[in-house]
């Protein structure tokens, strides 16, 4: 009995893992790196990682990136950030055991997360009750602000603001002369799918569009039920809401079912998926997806941001993972800007936060907080696969390349 | 005309789901033995093929045959090094060892091949047929008739072998086996081989036309589990045909209800027949 | 176990929140030993199902997730405070395992587990898709405590000494059931169910028992962790792995043993938690590469569960003093 205790009190502390010394500025991110979301998981602690030489060395080649040219954070003596890693593995309970690890064991100033929404509820509430700004770079469940927190921050658009940039988008198609009457929207029935079909269903019942809606499991084997019933409605605009598998699955049954209407829309996840290009990139020449990211021409900050990242993962960055380096900018300006790394003025700097387009490498109107911490002033692009990569095209005054209309799709 | 296409589609995809359940419904029937890893098979016969094409190049027949090989070896190394041990423990044993075991698969890929997703290049094989008003995709075409083609041949070596009938013989009766000169350890080790095999081939034909990533196995292993207590434990054309009728129904409520409601009406429907035929289709009651 | 033995562990159990208290991150500590706690309340619930009377269930998750989701919908839908959900979660799962029981207590073996993974499947998409129940994005409990009612606490402590008492309970009715008929009867028909019919064990009725008895604690372990998590969705809480946690943890400790299931908990629930904080960060994926062969390991050479080795142990050690004695 004793030996078992004794083992077992030796295995709790292990598990708390190491301390460290606290000589830089300590922070943590939560990020699924097992599970089914891994791959995001994985390429946003590369996007960190880079974030983080950006700011601990100098680069002054990055003209207008807040922190860049110096080395560290010069209102603290040049102090260097070293992010603390943790792998929540999508599961809500475990997020909010590493969110509390991070807080209480390694003593970090601040934290970032989540990818999954559902995680983003759990692990934020115990930042709350510690009171440790939680800045959010990814999850876009609307509730997550609505719950009257005060240290919980959030840089990305949610489900609303794509809903609109989407209709937005439509009506100006519209006007400009090209036919666009109905829409089917196409939705997995995670959490992720739910939310932003339904914000999009919605806002475009509400334009006058004629809108259809098919939910579907996400990991399907077999999407042909899905596709057939697609040709034989024939909407105007497709939008596909889901993640890579499935989305790679649909552009693969289009073409075998000989199906395409005049334009494809992506939303983000599936089509941004650095393993969507390689695997039907040639039969979905022109579907546009959304994405704030956009590599832009050489020369251009974001195209040296893409190239620091091709470097470490060999492949090019996504808008996921540009919206948590994103989110680590925000946070290392505030704490910065606070001189210090009190949490409660960390808080206050977060709140004072107000960014231009020209400080960021997203294509966001800004960064500005309400009072429920969500980013006032976030938006998104969208983008066309043209060749081999994605070049912006709306909104105009941002766009790389010119918008093609229908979509070329295999030919 | 669509619900006919549906209807090809949903057996060509059950034909290849009745080809890696049958190889769990051997050692289920021979063993008694629940294998939590069977979908794991599935996803490394999928990088198996993936590694062939890169490596060797050729078409499916060379990588269907390394998938084969490569998961063969597999299956009899975990015979030997875990299942042998382990089958005579009780039945949670069972279910805590393969669990862990798809563990240990899933994360091993994981840490070898990277999460991310990947597909096979299209030159592999690609195209579709047009028959009828029906279109066929070649590659999904070719999986379908290949899974069935192999479903029967794996039947046909159970039953109209003497390997087969050696095997059956171990399954019926252990000892009496080993009094007619059977090594029992051997067929067994050999039926475990046959079963990652078959899900090994099962998972470089679906390779063809779906990308994966380490944890695609997990579907298949409920899909599995599903067939194979359908068709009853150990029946192998039991298999086949609840195979089917899983890629059929599969794409029947997919089309008239709704993609959601697919697997709600597989599970129920599921459900409904073990309770009238608790012996599964074809089992014996 | 002695008395001694007893008295060891709840003293040990009751003091360890004290014990971790002066240490750096006793916060995290404290809360992986609430953890360890609901771990070990899920794996006794379904031990006396699955350990005693032999039914390896796989479709536990329906009942932990009835008593997950009551709680929060009482709060979501009418801002009642989560906890009295409690008792109509309890009653939720008892109505399902009911339903549940009839039909699949026909089953046999592998069929009967079949069938159980079949139904909580078919409850999980169905939640999944059904908005009262907060569809796929789930439900949030209180995430700051109106009141004390809400049981929305910063630390663990509270959350780990209501775990204990929940826990105690479970164990002394497990242990009271031990020594009654109820537990000869589920003894008997986990050896065989057609023996135990043939010495004249009224077999559907003691399975429905103790179907109902475990359904009944397995609800408590949901609500439980509804109320310290605050959230549950239909994967945190309906999920094939929630049924799988719960096996894994009762047969590694030993199914069918009063302390298996507490046993299986404090060693799988710290080893998850090293082996994430080690190695998750990394993301090369070796967290479940390990936490994976160990249960590999486990199976392999002590498939009776580890409590075995421990009663081997033991009983070695005292025929090494019987030796002694007769020397003497």
């Amino acid at each position: 009995m004793k030996h078992m205790l004794a083992i077992l009190a030796a295995a709790m502390l292990a598990a708390a893992g190491p301390a460290r010394a606290a000589d830089t500025i300590k922070l943590g991110a939560l990020y699924p790196l097992t599970g089914n979301s891994a791959p995001a998981g994985q390429a946003a602690k590369a996007a960190i990682a880079v974030a983080v030489d950006i700011v601990n060395t100098a680069h002054p080649e990055f003209k207008g990136l807040p922190l860049a040219d110096t080395a560290g954070l010069p209102n603290l003596g040049g102090a260097k950030i070293e992010v603390i890693d943790a792998d929540h593995q999508g599961d809500p309970s475990v997020g909010q055991q590493q969110a509390l690890r991070l807080i209480t064991r390694e003593h970090v100033a601040a934290l970032l997360g989540t990818y999954q929404s559902s995680v983003a509820l759990t692990a934020t509430a115990v930042a709350e009750r510690y009171g440790i700004p939680f800045v959010i770079g990814d999850s876009v469940a609307a509730n997550i602000t609505q719950r009257g927190f005060k240290w919980t921050f959030r840089v990305t658009p949610i489900a609303g603001d794509f809903a609109v940039s989407y209709v937005d988008f439509l009506t100006q198609m519209k006007r400009s002369g090209r036919k666009v009457d109905s829409i089917a929207v196409l939705n997995e029935n995670t959490d992720y799918g739910t939310s932003i079909g339904g914000s999009i269903v919605e806002a475009a019942q509400k334009a006058g569009y004629q809108v259809m809606r098919i939910v579907y499991n996400a990991k399907s084997t077999d999407v042909s039920a899905q596709v057939l019933q697609l040709k034989d409605k024939n909407p105007d605009v497709a939008i596909f809401v889901g993640y890579t598998a499935d989305e790679i699955l649909y552009m693969k049954t289009l073409k075998e079912l000989d199906y395409k209407p005049a334009m494809i829309i992506g939303d983000d996840a599936g089509f941004s998926d650095p393993s969507f290009i390689p695997a039907v990139g040639d039969i979905s020449q022109g579907v546009l997806d959304r994405s704030a990211w956009d590599a832009g021409k050489p020369g251009s900050v974001t195209y040296r941001i893409n190239e620091m990242y091709k470097a470490r993962t060999g492949r090019d960055m996504d808008d996921t993972s540009g919206r948590w380096m994103q989110a680590f900018f925000v946070l290392a300006d505030a704490i910065n800007r606070a001189g210090s790394t009190d949490p409660a003025k960390i808080q206050k700097a977060l709140r004072e936060t107000d960014l231009k387009p020209a400080q960021l490498m997203m294509g966001y109107r800004g960064v500005k907080f309400d009072a429920s911490g969500q980013n006032l002033l976030a938006s998104t692009y969208l983008i066309q696969l043209q060749g081999k990569s994605y070049k912006a095209v709306w909104p105009e005054a941002r766009a790389t390349a010119t918008l093609q209309w229908p979509m070329t799709g295999w030919k | 005309m669509i619900l006919l296409q549906v209807i090809v589609d949903g057996l060509l995809l059950g034909a290849v789901y009745a080809l890696f359940s049958s190889g769990l419904t051997l050692i289920w029937g021979m063993m008694n033995f629940i294998n939590f890893a069977h979908g794991e098979f599935v996803m490394l016969g999928m990088y198996v093929a993936l590694l062939a094409v890169t490596w060797i190049g050729g078409g499916p027949v060379v990588f269907g045959l390394a998938a084969a090989l490569g998961l063969f070896l597999l299956g009899v190394v975990i015979y030997f090094a875990l299942i042998r041990a382990v089958m005579r423990g009780p039945m949670l044993a069972q279910i805590l060892s393969t669990f862990g075991l798809a563990l240990l698969l899933r994360y091993a890929a994981f840490w070898v091949f990277s999460p991310n997703f990947v597909t096979l290049p299209r030159s592999v094989l690609s195209g579709t047929l047009r028959l009828d008003g029906i279109l066929l995709s070649v590659p999904r075409l070719a999986a379908g008739l290949a899974a069935a083609a192999l479903t029967l041949g794996m039947h046909l070596l159970l039953t109209r072998t003497a390997l087969g009938s050696r095997l059956l013989a171990v399954a019926e009766d252990r000892d009496a086996a080993t009094l007619m000169g059977i090594r029992p350890d051997r067929m067994q080790a050999f039926a475990w081989g046959l079963a990652a095999a078959s899900a090994g081939i099962a998972g470089a034909l679906m390779a063809i036309s779906f990308p994966f990533s380490p944890a695609v196995g997990e579907t298949f292993a409920l899909t599995a589990f599903v067939v194979v207590t359908l068709g009853g434990f150990g029946s192998v054309p039991g298999a086949m045909l609840a195979g089917l009728l899983v890629g059929l129904i599969q794409g029947l409520s997919a089309y008239w209800l709704g993609p959601v409601y697919k697997d709600v009406v597989v599970y129920g429907l599921f459900v409904a027949l073990l309770w009238l035929r608790p012996q599964g289709l074809l089992g014996a009651a | 176990m002695t008395r001694r033995g007893w008295v060891v562990l709840a003293a040990a159990l009751l003091a360890y929140p004290w014990a971790v208290a002066g240490s750096d991150g006793a916060a995290f500590l404290q809360d992986m030993g609430a953890l360890v706690l609901l771990a070990a309340i899920g794996a006794s619930a379904w031990n006396i199902l699955g350990g005693y009377a032999g039914q390896i269930s796989v479709g536990h998750a329906m009942f932990f997730g009835a008593g997950a989701y009551v709680p929060l919908l009482v709060y979501q839908h009418w801002q009642a405070p989560p906890l009295l959900g409690v008792p109509l979660g309890v009653a939720a799962s008892l109505g399902i395992a009911l339903i549940v029981g009839h039909p699949t207590f026909r089953l046999a073996g592998h069929y009967f587990s079949m069938a159980t993974i079949a139904v909580a499947e078919l409850v999980r998409i169905m939640v999944g898709n059904w908005d009262f129940l907060g569809a796929a994005i789930g439900l949030q409990g209180p995430a700051t405590g109106r009141g004390w009612y809400d049981l929305t606490f910063r630390s663990a402590v509270p959350y780990y000494y209501i775990f204990l008492a929940v826990l105690a309970l479970l164990l002394a009715v497990t242990a009271q059931m031990q020594r009654s008929r109820l537990g000869y009867y589920l003894h008997a028909i986990g050896a065989g169910e057609r023996a135990a019919r043939s010495l004249g064990v009224p077999v559907r009725r003691y399975k429905l028992y103790a179907l109902l008895l475990s359904a009944g604690f397995t609800s408590l372990a949901g609500s439980l962790y509804a109320l310290k998590t605050g959230f549950v969705d239909p994967d945190s809480g309906l999920g094939i792995l929630v049924s799988v946690q719960m096996i894994i943890t009762a047969a590694l400790g030993g199914a069918g043993t009063l302390l298996g299931p507490l046993l299986g908990a404090a060693i799988l629930v710290p080893l998850q938690t090293a082996t994430n904080t080690w190695f998750g960060g990394g993301g090369s994926g070796l967290t479940y590469v390990i936490y994976g062969g160990v249960i590999v390991l486990i199976a392999r050479f002590e498939p009776g569960g580890l409590l075995e080795l421990w009663h081997r142990r033991a009983a070695a050690r005292l025929a090494r003093r019987g030796r002694v004695r007769h020397a003497a």
